[in-house]
């Protein structure tokens, strides 16, 4: 990481709220449900759908879809490439917070 | 993005995964076991008064009043045992110190209605009343001073309410099933309360043994799926 924090330094993929609290829980479980996550982080269906498909997209999380009995299920967990994301920008975040700089 | 900005989202962050990790940490194996130790008390204590009824315990020997009160100590004391050792190791695997937020939040919800609940069940059965300070003021230790039969029945729902109340906040912290199984211990309590005080027992086995190894099982095959993946 550079001397400063530039704006480009920011992951604005795991920047935006919901998405950075969807891989934080996924960050210390190696799976959650949809149904867990949507419960533990107070969103709707399809905010959660919306932003993990983002996330997914970006290659940060695994969706997977299948079926309990005759009930889909979905669940989601990190993947390398976003864990590594999520550590660059909680060390981004340090950065900011120690040096008091501002992007 | 400023410093204060930074540090806020550092906070939310830190908040996410302290709940996240309660869900690591909910005690599976140890409700198993509390539920089973709970059982087997019911069975003793069925075996011991021949009724469901807990204040039957009035009509046995003043050793076997004893007895009794000793074995639903001591079932408590290890379910909490059992529970601090299993959760501290859990904490341990997953990195987490015991004495760490979110072990602290899930303890300190608990311990004010355990206390409550403990005062009580010490006020149903040893009536602490006038009568009793009277006694202890006077020296004078000839007065009656026997718990009352209906005092005796409101335990099992007391401890089914407040259990499950400090069940219920300690899971607001956490995911949905320790809030569902507060809210039920919260249902069956007031239920017992009001329609079948006098089954104590089966209150007692059902909700604080079956409910327990029910819930249990559950966290245990939730988390298998968790770590097997």
């Amino acid at each position: 990481m550079s001397e400063h924090v530039k704006p480009d330094d920011i992951d604005a993929v795991i920047h935006e709220r919901v998405r950075l609290s969807i891989v934080s829980a996924l960050a210390v479980s190696p799976q959650l449900g949809f149904g867990e996550l949507k419960s533990m982080l107070g969103l709707t269906d399809g905010n959660l759908s919306a932003h993990s498909r983002t996330l997914e997209e970006a290659g940060y999380i695994v969706v997977e879809k299948s079926f309990r009995g005759r009930r889909p299920y979905t669940e989601m967990r990190l993947t390398p490439k976003g864990r590594r994301a999520f550590e660059r920008y909680l060390a981004t975040l340090r950065q900011i917070v120690d040096r008091g700089e501002s992007t | 993005m400023n410093a204060d900005e930074a540090k806020t989202r550092m906070l939310e962050v830190q908040r996410i995964m302290e709940r996240a990790t309660l869900f690591t940490l909910l005690p599976g194996t140890p409700a198993i076991a509390g539920g089973l130790m709970v059982l087997g008390g019911c069975a003793a204590s069925y075996a011991m008064f021949h009724a469901l009824d807990f204040a039957d315990i009035l009509n046995v020997s003043p050793n076997q009043q004893v007895l009794f009160c000793l074995m639903w100590f001591a079932i408590g004391v290890m379910g909490v045992v059992i529970e601090a050792v299993s959760t501290t190791r859990a904490a341990a695997r997953q990195g987490v110190a015991p004495a760490d937020r979110p072990m602290r939040v899930a303890a300190f919800s608990l311990t004010p209605s355990v206390v409550v609940a403990v005062v009580l069940t010490a006020k149903f059965l040893l009536p602490i009343n006038a009568m009793a300070w009277k006694m202890l003021w006077t020296w004078n230790f000839n007065m009656p001073l026997m718990p009352k039969a209906e005092e005796i029945q409101y335990i099992v729902p007391v401890w089914m309410m407040l259990y499950g109340t400090g069940v219920y906040t300690a899971g607001l912290f956490s995911i949905r099933p320790p809030r569902v199984l507060g809210l039920t211990f919260i249902a069956l309590g007031i239920f017992t309360l009001l329609c079948f005080p006098q089954y104590g027992v089966v209150a007692a086995a059902v909700s604080f043994g079956l409910l327990h190894i029910v819930f249990g099982l559950y966290i245990v095959h939730k988390q298998r799926q968790t770590v097997v993946r």
